[in-house]
């Protein structure tokens, strides 16, 4: 199977974070938990393990690898237990890949199918534009934000749908991210581009805006990075206020997100999330003039270890609690946050 | 029921009587005509109407292929469900019939395929049978029975786990009955089973639709003492059957007040009628009605007010009850108007809201466009035509529904069991396969 980084690690030993990252970057329409999976396919493609438990453990080991040395493990690990449940519960399951089979039908299987399920990843955004559709009525203005792929094509289906630039019925207020990723630009000006280009009006907003814009919108749709447990979701820094001002203004809060960004964490409130981000930092004077004279020190290689180790101010997330989400649209229809527990008790019990 | 056919008017009587003789064709104009006229209203009329259209919709279609079945159930369906779109429960029976037919099918192809896979996955047929006799003697029970055992893709071994879908096998999903009816792949494997007869089974499935049409409201009434206490003031709104039997059914046992708040210019007449026991002559409502008691019959203090006091009210209330037209899937409701307003009031009360309804009434469409739920009804009814030289002047509208959204009910009663309004979507995907949402 082609893989970007099959040519160069099979010399070396495999090293699974830098081959995670190598797909992110190669593909930008690929989504964390399918660059996990995916990471993970190549893992067993590098390995000749041949029983049931050592590769189970070398997954495990893996995975666990995988998590540390990434800044915001949430999206990625939705993906890689899902990838380990399924192993499990398809030899665990009877049939031609159970324990009566050959565990090498299923290695055979997920390794000669990599490319398949990037493929149905992609799909799945098309099915929940397809769902998602009906939200978007005549008439009617969006309020999104960040830079989800799910809510562009959402949005994209929805333009394309009303029949070109003649008819375009709805509007867009996108609020912009203030925090810079590697370009200039912040996250998400290429939907915004790409809906303009199909002739929907969108305008941009700062997010200290949001609130002035909500009286004008009138539902809120938003992509997520991970859906947790109890129908809440892990998604880009802001959401959270969103959510809190479409409730307090009565607009419906509508999240789209594939279903394989299901997750099983219970987080409680926004500093229960099993990341570490430096958001909140209280400082003296003091401790300024320290951070100032370290950072000369080792002004050399910073930029470089700044990037691996500590999640930089564009890669913040909040938590948005369930009783904000109106609806979550999924793959597998619309549920209600309180359905994804169910989805998740599915694979897990 | 009336027996001279003659004087029949057009309703659920003439339309029942006439499906035994007239050609399927014939009917399901017949059905369409009644609808649009509106000459149908109540919910379970109407899913009683489509039940039995649907019944010899099937009866009429002489063929074992459970695609042809499909088709066919599809075509009517789409015609009957186009004919009056805001009445859910047209839809819903549709839809739980063409889930019986996949049903059937796959439990068919499933036998077909591996001994093995069916004795663990799929239900047997012979216990199916057996279950029937024990349901009917006793509903109150059999909540979670009855849906597992007229269900069987609620199972969850029966389903895929959607979540793996990702990584799932190409093959099995290519000959998943779930892609539409025509694809070819999937064709082969449903038509191909001949050993059972696809239709007589559905046809009971059927007839077990229809019963459970009939016995809906006393099912739901077996709670009503769970949720009634002595002494209680409960507040209602219009004249629903499915509410009477619910407070009939504590008032044998208990004491209590009702409130009823009625609701002018729809339904005050049905509701004074309800309260005084006098019910209305034109009922298509047929059966027992008629006969049953009013509250104040068994010494229920019934204090009738209109609906625009009930805020003032509900400081005093201990129980909204209220019923429903139809339930959607996240869990809000259309029901009569004024209906919203009790509701909020309650709410601004802490008072909680209890919904009576029957799951047939539990729709899968997801309301996308709340205002298009609305039904507007007669005009008339708000300003009479002896007013009518104020009508060029003024914009009269008569708006018969409401939408109830979901934070404002704290419980759903059906004849399942009481329900968050957060847990219907479980029972909708219970009932409706999801192929079948768009039908």
């Amino acid at each position: 199977m082609a893989a970007p980084t099959s040519g160069s690690s099979n010399a070396k030993p495999f090293d699974i974070v830098a081959t995670y990252n190598d797909l992110l970057r190669s593909d930008p329409d690929l989504t964390m938990p399918i660059a996990a999976i995916e990471a993970l396919v190549l893992l067993l493609t590098h390995s000749p393990s041949s029983t049931i438990s050592e590769t189970l453990d070398l997954l495990e080991k893996s995975t666990a690898h995988l998590k540390q040395s990434i800044p915001n493990p949430i999206g990625l690990s939705a993906g890689t237990d899902l990838f380990q449940r399924y192993l499990i519960t398809t030899l665990q399951r009877p049939g031609q890949l159970g324990p009566a089979g050959d565990f090498n039908a299923i290695r055979a299987h997920l390794l000669s199918n990599g490319r398949l399920f990037i493929r149905r990843a992609k799909e799945s955004r098309d099915k929940i534009a397809a769902f998602g559709r009906g939200f978007v009525r005549d008439g009617s203005t969006v309020l999104t934000n960040g830079g989800s792929r799910v809510v562009a094509s959402l949005l994209q289906k929805a333009a394309d749908e009303k029949g070109g630039p003649s008819a375009v019925r709805f509007k867009v207020i996108y609020v912009l991210s203030s925090a810079k990723r590697n370009s200039d630009e912040p996250e998400g000006m290429e939907t915004v581009r790409a809906l303009r280009a199909k002739g929907v009006p969108v305008s941009t907003i700062p997010e200290s805006a949001v609130a002035y814009a909500m009286g004008k919108a009138d539902i809120v749709i938003v992509g997520a990075e991970g859906v947790v447990e109890n129908g809440g979701i892990v998604s880009r820094m802001g959401t959270y206020q969103i959510g809190l001002l479409a409730k307090a203004m009565g607009k419906p809060f509508y999240v789209v997100a594939e279903s394989h960004k299901f997750v099983r964490i219970y987080p409680l409130g926004q500093y229960d999330l099993p990341i570490e981000q430096r958001v909140i930092d209280f400082k003296t004077e003091e401790d300024v003039a320290d951070e100032a004279k370290q950072q000369k020190a080792v002004s050399t290689e910073t930029s470089d270890a700044k990037a691996v180790n500590t999640a930089d101010s564009a890669d913040v997330v909040d938590f948005t609690p369930p009783h904000l989400i109106s609806a979550l649209i999924t793959d597998s229809g619309v549920l209600t946050p309180s359905a994804v527990s169910e989805e998740l008790i599915k694979i897990w019990f | 029921m009336p027996s001279n056919s003659v004087a029949l008017t057009p309703g659920l009587a003439s339309f029942l009587k006439s499906l035994k003789t007239n050609p399927i064709d014939t009917s399901i104009d017949d059905l369409i005509s009644l609808l649009k006229r509106r000459q149908i209203r109540h919910s379970r009329s109407c899913a009683t109407a489509t039940a039995y259209l649907m019944r010899s919709v099937i009866s009429a279609t002489r063929t074992s292929d459970a695609n042809k079945l499909i088709e066919r159930v599809q075509y009517a369906g789409r015609r009957v469900m186009a004919a009056q779109p805001r009445e859910m429960v047209v839809g819903n029976i549709v839809r739980r019939v063409l889930g019986l037919i996949r049903d059937e099918a796959e439990d068919d192809r499933e036998g077909d395929f591996s001994l093995s896979e069916a004795g663990s996955e799929s239900q047997p047929q012979t216990p199916r049978a057996l279950d029937d006799p024990s349901e009917v003697l006793s509903y109150r029970h059999d909540g979670s029975d009855r849906s597992s055992s007229r269900q069987p893709f609620t199972s969850l071994s029966a389903t895929p786990i959607s979540m793996f879908s990702l990584l799932s096998h190409p093959e099995p999903e290519t000959s998943l009955p779930g892609t539409p009816a025509s694809a070819s792949p999937s064709g082969r494997l449903l038509g191909h089973s001949h050993n059972k007869d696809i239709r007589a089974e559905v046809l009971d499935g059927i007839n077990e639709i229809i019963d459970e049409l009939g016995q809906v409201d006393d099912q739901i009434a077996a709670y009503a003492l769970e949720h009634i206490h002595s002494n209680e003031i409960i507040l209602t709104h219009t004249s629903s059957t499915t509410v009477q039997k619910f407070l009939l059914k504590a008032a044998a046992k208990r004491k209590f007040t009702v409130i009823h708040a009625e609701s002018y210019p729809n339904n005050h007449e049905a509701t004074h009628a309800t309260i005084s026991g006098q019910a209305p002559k034109d009922d298509d409502m047929l059966s027992t009605e008629a006969f049953q008691k009013p509250l104040i019959a068994l010494g229920i203090t019934v204090i009738l007010i209109p609906d625009s006091a009930v805020f003032a009210l509900m400081s005093r209330v201990n129980k909204v009850i209220l019923g429903t037209h139809s339930v959607l899937a996240n869990g809000g409701l259309v029901a009569a108007a004024g209906t919203r307003v009790i509701a909020r009031a309650a709410k601004v009360h802490q008072t909680p809201v209890v919904v009576v309804s029957g799951v047939y009434k539990l729709s899968p469409v997801y309301p996308f466009d709340f205002d298009s739920l609305i039904e507007y009804g007669d005009v008339s009814k708000v300003i009479g035509y002896e007013d009518g030289d104020l009508v060029d002047q003024i914009d009269v509208q008569n708006p018969l529904y409401d939408y109830v959204p979901a934070e404002l009910v704290d419980l759903y009663i059906t004849n399942l069991g009481g329900h968050a309004p957060s847990y219907l979507y479980r029972i909708v995907s219970d009932h409706y396969r999801k192929e079948d949402i768009n039908v």
